[in-house]
């Protein structure tokens, strides 16, 4: 009963994906009132049926119904109700129904906030988007069906991998994952629908950037979700590894990044329309290459690829769409045209440097994870790509971003004379030299780590005088308080300028978070007898014992630390050491202390016979809390420049006007 | 139609689709093993509790499930499960043999009583037969066909639905 129901709702999903699509692009070539009314609501329709059929796996997976194959695989009656959600989105079929679920949910939002502008974009824009809703419902019609039918019902299930439930970020870090992903979709459709209909005009600049950075900020806390969950269970003391699966999440964001900067300047300057819409393309492309890479398995597995019969099926999907971005662009890219031109030495200059940059960046992290491909494909010997060549790359193109950072809303736009650029670019140099100065007193010696927080410096200083040079301009102009000019220059007027510095802020701390938390920690490994004490720094860590703690999905070993720094004490540090049923390898889990300066992390190695000793890996990791702290801030900041802005009554009656002037021209009924 | 933007185009995506293509199917948790394709060590060993040795040479004539674990490994302990019914439905066309790698016999003896068994346990001193198929860890499980070669390893816990496709493919190779 439920699974017949689960399949109806996809074929019905599929159905409305297809005829839609079709129905998009008749309407895109020929206008019609009529017919762009009807693709909004196919696409409105193929939300629901996803969403519906979304509801019923969770129901499914709570009640748990086991008839329903996908609920054979994944659920159980021994698991607590939140797992049995998660379990959603735990393994390959479920997280492909997920992905309908949020695809559904940004389609029938972004058609619904663009319902009634943009008349000559939106159809082909509409047809995009449900033409990527119509593979991803295939996927689930066939290749992978979560609504299969199981006979015999079996009395129980197994559970999801047991890993994911290890700690309460598995449950937060995939959804932001697809809605970073997944929502590359929506800049996608509009930059293709811009080249369908040959123009890219300064009010459609607008959109496309407001829909890339929404699912941009999602990926960026994703990402850092991801490493925070690595540190805090996998136990090797860091939170990057240049991991394919990493890697996966990273491309997208490095070209939406680029395409966020592009944007701005095609909007303010009528430039680079061409190549914004080829980083906004290519952003889609790589993330639908790292969900092949992945197989879905950045969901399903940890770390690792799952093998999946969706290989190939998503392979075909890339292949499409990359031939089609590539088509598209050859045949419309000239008809972008330029309608200003660039200057040099000036912030246009700086936003050049910071494309070419993040293109670097991409390409470098692009290599080095389709590499071992290539060398298996040509020689059939397995090889990997070590962390040594991506931080070796990733390090100075880090830094220079970081510079630039600095450099970029120091300058004017368009051209500059040399007075200009000395006025702004030399003050900053106190900033540079302040935090140099704080971290050679705290022992900072590593060349690039200095240089990192020379720049941090520099952007820091750049940064807040750019956030604070419009609030004294109007304190100064009208007399208003701080706190009255704070929300009418920042928060009102200068919305997505404000945000974006808090995204800068945010983005300066991070990089130097890491920098420093790279190069300036200290680890020991040791093995301790019972009651044995050693000291890292100013702490002194003593084991006490060990005990053994039996679940149904795992067998765990906890040991006993306590900890002292400087003789206070600060209690005790229970690392254990997990044993999956599932899992070959036994999983340490560290015990982790944070604090806003440094956090203290322990692991465990091995324990001998009877918990008589202990080997330790202990480490101490400065400011390793900032990157967490700092995402959180170039959230804000995204979240900031997101908010819908209030219109003044004035600038309002605009775009109503157009729209009116719209219905009437297409002969709207409304 | 731009020829350069899509020529550029086509060099940047052809390449990278044809890598991708030609490594579907490619599984990078697999081992090589330098014995696949070759015929496997022999081994003649007392299964655990004693009794007569058992040698591979005596099974020849139909496919071998050589399956390296211990008492010490967790998820040997549900491999173990799948193992004997995979033996019992296999019986007698594929001969399962488990060698027991680093442990105690009395041990053995109480894990094999407990969970029961439907295949002979073999004991190995010194883990010489398990040097000689290159053990990296338990479980590790080598496949083997009537004559006597290896097809190929499984490195993990086998689930019945793997060990009934890896069963097939043995078989395939003879």
């Amino acid at each position: 009963m439920v699974p017949a129901l689960g399949r109806s709702l996809i074929l019905l999903s599929l159905f409305l994906a297809t005829v839609g699509t079709m129905v998009a692009f008749a309407a895109g070539r020929r206008p019609s009132a009529g017919g762009a009314a009807w693709t909004r609501r196919f696409a409105y329709g193929f939300a629901a049926a996803m969403a519906a059929a979304n509801l019923l796996m969770v129901w499914a997976l709570l009640a748990p119904d086991f008839s329903v194959g996908y609920v054979s695989q994944v659920g159980s009656r021994a698991v607590p109700a939140w797992v049995a959600v998660v379990s959603l989105w735990s393994s390959l079929e479920g997280s492909i129904l997920f992905w309908g679920l949020v695809l559904g949910g940004y389609i029938a939002g972004a058609t619904w906030v663009s319902r009634d502008r943009h008349p000559e974009y939106m159809p082909y824009a509409t047809g995009v988007w449900l033409a990527c809703g119509a593979f991803f419902a295939f996927l689930l019609a066939g290749p992978a069906q979560p609504f299969h039918t199981v006979s015999p019902v079996p009395a129980d299930g197994p559970g999801p991998n047991p890993l994911l439930q290890n700690h309460v970020l598995m449950a937060i870090h995939p959804p932001f994952l697809y809605l970073g992903f997944v929502g590359m979709t929506i800049p996608f459709g509009l930059a293709s629908a811009a080249l369908l209909a040959g123009r890219l005009g300064h009010d459609f600049l607008r959109p496309l950037r407001t829909w890339l950075l929404l699912p941009w900020t999602f990926l960026t806390v994703a990402i850092v979700l991801g490493g925070w969950w690595a540190y805090e269970v996998l136990g090797w003391g860091g939170y990057w590894a240049w991991d394919p699966v990493e890697n996966a999440s990273f491309l997208p964001w490095l070209t939406a990044t680029a395409g966020l900067h592009s944007a701005i300047l095609a909007e303010r300057k009528g430039v680079l329309k061409g190549w914004t819409v080829t980083l906004v393309l290519a952003t889609f492309l790589l993330t639908i290459l790292g969900t092949f890479m992945t197989r879905s398995g950045v969901f399903n597995s940890v770390h690792s690829f799952t093998q999946s019969a969706i290989g190939p099926t998503i392979l075909a999907f890339l292949a499409v769409a990359l031939l089609w971005s590539v088509a598209l662009l050859a045949a419309r890219i000239d008809r972008l045209s330029a309608e200003g031109r660039l200057e040099g030495a000036s912030r246009d200059g700086a936003f050049l440097v910071n494309n070419l940059l993040f293109v670097l960046f991409t390409f470098t992290v692009l290599v080095g994870t389709v590499f071992p491909l290539v060398v298996e494909a040509v020689k059939g010997t397995q090889m990997s790509v070590g962390r040594p060549y991506f931080d070796k790359m990733a390090v100075p193109i880090g830094a220079a971003l970081l510079f630039l950072m600095g450099v970029g809303p120091a300058l004017p736009w368009g051209r500059a004379t040399g007075d200009q650029v000395r006025q702004a670019l030399l003050p900053p140099l106190a900033g540079a030299g302040v935090l140099v100065l704080i971290g050679a007193a705290l022992g900072v010696r590593q060349p690039w780590t200095l240089l990192t927080l020379a720049f941090g410096g520099y952007t820091a200083y750049v940064t807040l005088r750019e956030l604070w040079v419009p609030l004294r301009h109007r304190m100064r102009a009208r007399g208003e308080s701080v706190g009255r000019a704070f929300v009418e220059a920042e928060l009102r007027r200068g919305k997505r300028r404000f945000g974006s510095y808090i995204v800068h802020a945010g983005a300066a701390v991070v990089i130097v978070a890491i920098a420093v938390s790279s190069t300036m920690g200290s680890s020991i490994e040791v093995q301790l007898g019972r009651g044995e004490s050693v000291q890292l720094g100013r702490y002194t860590l003593t084991y006490l014992g060990s005990e053994d703690v039996a679940e149904p999905h795992r067998q765990s070993l906890v040991a006993s630390v306590a900890v002292k720094r400087g003789g206070r004490d600060l209690g005790t540090l229970k690392p254990r050491m997990n044993q999956y049923e599932t899992q070959r390898e036994p999983i340490g889990t560290p015990a982790v202390r944070t604090s806003l300066t440094e956090d203290l992390y322990l692991s465990i190695m091995n324990v001998g016979p009877g918990g008589e000793s202990l080997g330790l890996l202990a480490m101490v990791n400065p400011m390793v809390g900032w990157i967490w702290i700092a995402t959180g801030v170039m959230a804000l900041g995204g979240l900031i420049a997101l908010a819908p802005r209030r219109r003044s009554p004035a600038a309002a009656a605009v775009p109503a006007g157009e729209a009116r002037g719209y219905r009437a021209a297409v002969g709207s009924t409304r | 139609m731009n020829p350069k933007v899509l020529a550029a185009g086509l060099l940047a995506v052809l390449p990278l689709l044809a890598v991708l293509f030609l490594n579907l199917g490619r599984d990078p948790h697999a081992i090589e093993s330098p014995l696949i394709g070759r015929s496997a060590p022999p081994f003649a060993l007392t299964p655990a509790g004693g009794g007569p040795a058992v040698s591979l040479e005596s099974l020849r004539g139909r496919p071998v499930v050589v399956n390296f674990w211990a008492t010490w490994c967790v998820p040997c302990f549900q491999e173990h499960a799948v193992l004997v019914q995979g033996a019992q439905a296999l019986a007698p066309g594929v001969q399962f043999v488990g060698i027991v790698y680093e442990d105690e016999e009395p041990r053995v003896l109480q894990f094999l009583e407990q969970r029961g068994s439907t295949y002979p346990s073999l004991m190995d001193p010194e883990a010489k037969t398990a040097i000689a198929y290159g053990v990296a860890g338990v479980p590790e499980t080598y496949f083997i066909d009537a004559a006597g070669s290896v097809v190929t390893k499984y490195v993990g816990p086998l689930d019945s639905r793997l060990l009934a496709a890896l069963v097939r493919k043995t078989r395939g190779g003879t």
